[in-house]
């Protein structure tokens, strides 16, 4: 049905998918499930011919996208957009008979024979039928979302694309438009590609289910069963969910294991080296865990020094594009002494930085715990003096994590015992 | 918001009015003035043709081409501000946003200035210097996404370029020049070269034509440039083709009339909250009401200090403002 090869397409200069290869078959429910900014709906715009891909093709029904008309194209798909708002005041039947306007004839395009059918039977399908007189502009979030799907039905079209068309819905509307879809895949053979963060109701009704990772890479594209496993969605989404077999529907259920007191860590003292956004994350979870937090030193204006002061966090700061001057190296080891724990998560070494191994290394002695996060032998631009330095780091005591979720982990642990 | 019992106005009964105001508007544009004419002698004149006496030559010849004139240009601005708010996506689109105004003005101005008042040539130079700014506000913005925002933005730009290019004009040209320069810019209904109106029935009426043939795909560019591509139409050709016809109404009511405004953006407005947005009807409605409302304004103008006439600008906002925050009060919740 529709055929994507070796897609590469980027914003600006952000690549979203690099030889991304899709092959959506005739009259199957596609889920693209992911998290936010992974390119699901651009993926969707690609398909629809909104973007042009900037190497690779797509074609529908073995015909390429770049070679259909509008008019045609309107004939094959029609779209439910995320859009919630709308400026002029039409009412919701002016508004659902847009969706004939592809199937219209002549210079005056006026309505034909099969339209009022087509829209009364869309209008009574989305549950908007009563609705039909009102303005669209007074409608509430999830009203508005059924008079689009509404319009998208009466473009009576073999192929209907959803970009997270249930998002505003309440729960009843929600189910009754998963049972819709299900109907209308399977009594009119309609092919449905949606967007949906309703990873229940995605398992419920999909054939397939096509997972992107935040690079816009396939994580993985299969039945449910084969790609709702806990393993994926924590490469997804990084949090824990538990993964079942829903009893009555035997497809995959998702329960989020949320943990309601939030992480804290308010007995840890900690000192962060960081610089040109490798703190970012640590910043910005230890300050939301509550642990007693400074950082530094840091050139003003460096990305981290911005999130520091952001969130009112201690820092010691140099001025700009300088080396960390005698003074501002001292405060810094007094700042030390207070805390119990140094963590490293600079992510590359120079001259100029060169100067915090050596704090880290007067902390080890002052029977302090050093942390480093994932250092790597290829960020070090100092001849393998910082890579001594690490070495030694690591020698004394110095534990490495691979990533910042295995140093909170560990954190926690401490905060317990 | 619009519930028509609730109303005022029945939607009915003001479909109704709006057709009758026409005839209504006609008569007292064709009555008012510095020689009064009563309904009755008006009726006597009308039915006895053109001919010799003081009364019929200044029916026949000054107030009939004028009332025509007015209600011409009522319909041009009203047609392409509605065309504008909908293809823009923006209530506060008039017909002058693109720079049109600017670029009508300086061409205008530059032909006056050089001498050549009172021809054919001023309004031949504001009609190419309208459309010509409208086209390069037009590839300028192409040039980057052609999104309605670029394309104000644009249009914005390119008519502060053309309004001080006018400026400077006016600041070295003669006393004489500037001022009929400046009357001009004001809105004038006096200044029709009679060869004009000929033609400007023609042109007006085929961009009213062209226009409802593309109501629909006007319904479908209120609502975002990727919903009409879903929905079936070619945005980057039907943008250009409405704009085209708009530009094309705009520059003839420019060049005929000088710069009216307000009528071009109230007018769609309260056809808008008056009838529905859908574009099959507020074209012809819109087109009517406009005519009605500049040739009644064009009657206050030449009436209240009668033999000297206020420009006609002056009377589309001080009537037009106040009927569309007393239209905004009682809808509220649209535009």
């Amino acid at each position: 049905m529709i055929q994507a090869n070796n897609l590469h397409f980027a914003f600006e200069r952000t690549p979203i998918f690099n030889g991304l290869d899709l092959h959506i078959e005739h009259g199957e429910i596609l889920s693209i499930i992911g998290p936010n900014g992974c390119g699901k709906s651009t993926l969707l715009r690609l398909l629809r011919g909104h973007l042009r891909p900037y190497t690779g093709d797509i074609c529908w029904n073995n015909i390429p996208l770049t070679k259909m008309s509008f008019r045609n194209l309107a004939r094959q798909v029609a779209m439910v957009p995320q859009t919630t708002h709308v400026d002029f005041p039409f009412t919701v039947h002016e508004m659902v008979a847009m969706g004939r306007y592809p199937h219209r004839q002549g210079l005056l395009s006026l309505a034909g024979n099969g339209d009022d059918k087509a829209i009364q039977e869309a209008l009574a399908l989305t549950d908007v039928l009563e609705l039909a007189a009102r303005q669209v502009t007074q409608l509430s979030g999830g009203e508005l979302q059924r008079v689009l799907l509404a319009r998208a039905l009466a473009q009576n079209t073999p192929v209907l694309f959803l970009d997270e068309a249930t998002s505003h819905l309440d729960i009843d509307h929600r189910l009754e438009l998963a049972e819709l879809l299900v109907r209308l895949n399977r009594e009119q053979d309609k092919t449905i590609v949606q967007i949906s963060h309703d990873l229940d109701l995605a398992a419920a009704i999909s054939r397939r289910i096509l997972m992107l990772s935040s690079h816009g890479e396939i994580v993985a594209l299969g039945t449910p069963q084969q790609v709702m496993t806990a393993t994926n969605l924590h490469r997804l989404f990084r949090v824990d969910l538990r993964v079942e077999t829903n009893p009555y529907t035997g497809t995959p259920q998702i329960t989020p294991l949320v943990n309601t007191a939030p992480h804290k860590l308010d007995h840890l003292k900690i000192h962060l080296f960081c610089g040109g956004g490798s703190g970012r994350i640590l910043l910005r979870r230890l300050h939301l865990a509550q642990a007693t937090l400074s950082v530094g030193p840091l050139n003003q204006g460096d990305s981290d020094h911005t999130t520091a002061l952001a969130l009112s966090i201690p820092t010691i700061e140099e001025l700009p594009f300088q080396p960390y001057s005698a003074p501002i190296l001292n405060q810094a080891r007094e700042q030390i002494t207070k805390a119990d724990i140094c963590v490293i998560a600079t992510n590359w070494w120079g001259e100029g930085n060169l100067d915090c191994l050596d704090l880290a290394l007067a902390a080890l002695d002052l029977n302090k715990v050093v942390y480093l996060i994932d250092p790597q032998q290829k960020n070090d631009f100092t001849e393998g003096r910082a890579w001594r330095k690490i070495e030694k780091l690591q020698q004394q005591g110095a534990i490495c994590f691979r990533n910042e979720e295995h140093l909170f982990e560990h954190l926690q642990a401490i905060q317990k015992s | 918001m619009l519930k028509t019992d609730q109303h005022f106005f029945s939607r009915r009964f003001s479909q109704f009015a709006l057709l009758l105001s026409l005839p209504l508007a006609f008569y007292i544009s064709l009555s008012s003035g510095s020689f009064g004419l009563s309904f009755n002698e008006l009726t006597a004149l009308l039915l006895a043709g053109p001919g010799e006496t003081t009364e019929q030559v200044i029916l026949w010849q000054i107030r009939l081409p004028r009332a025509l004139l007015a209600g011409l240009v009522g319909a041009a601005l009203s047609l392409a501000g509605a065309t504008f708010q909908a293809t823009l996506r923006n209530p506060l689109a008039d017909p002058y946003l693109l720079g049109v105004s600017g670029g009508a003005a300086l061409g205008a101005v530059a032909a006056l200035t050089a001498g050549f008042s009172a021809t054919l040539l001023v309004p031949i130079a504001a009609f190419c210097g309208a459309l010509g700014t409208l086209l390069l506000v037009y590839l300028v913005a192409r040039a980057h996404n052609c999104s309605p925002h670029t394309l104000i933005l644009s249009g914005v730009m390119i008519g502060s370029l053309a309004g001080a290019l006018l400026l400077f004009l006016l600041w070295q040209a003669p006393t004489e020049a500037a001022r009929q320069a400046i009357f001009w810019m004001a809105g004038n209904l006096s200044l029709a070269h009679p060869g004009a109106l000929s033609w400007s029935w023609l042109w007006i009426g085929s961009g009213l034509i062209l226009l409802c043939l593309h109501a629909p795909q006007l319904d479908l560019m209120t609502q975002g440039e990727e919903t009409a591509a879903n929905l079936g139409i070619h945005v980057g050709r039907t943008r250009f083709v409405l704009f085209a016809i708009a530009g094309g109404l705009t520059a003839a009511a420019v060049a005929l009339a000088g710069m009216i405004g307000f009528v071009g953006l109230v007018i769609p407005h309260i056809c808008r909250l008056l009838w529905g947005p859908g574009h099959r009807r507020l074209l012809p409605f819109a087109a009517l009401l406009g005519s009605s409302f500049l040739m009644i304004a064009d009657a206050i103008a030449r009436s209240v200090y009668a033999p000297a006439e206020i420009p006609v600008g002056v009377v589309t906002a001080l009537l037009g403002a106040p009927f569309f925050l007393y239209l905004l009060q009682r809808n509220r919740g649209g535009m």
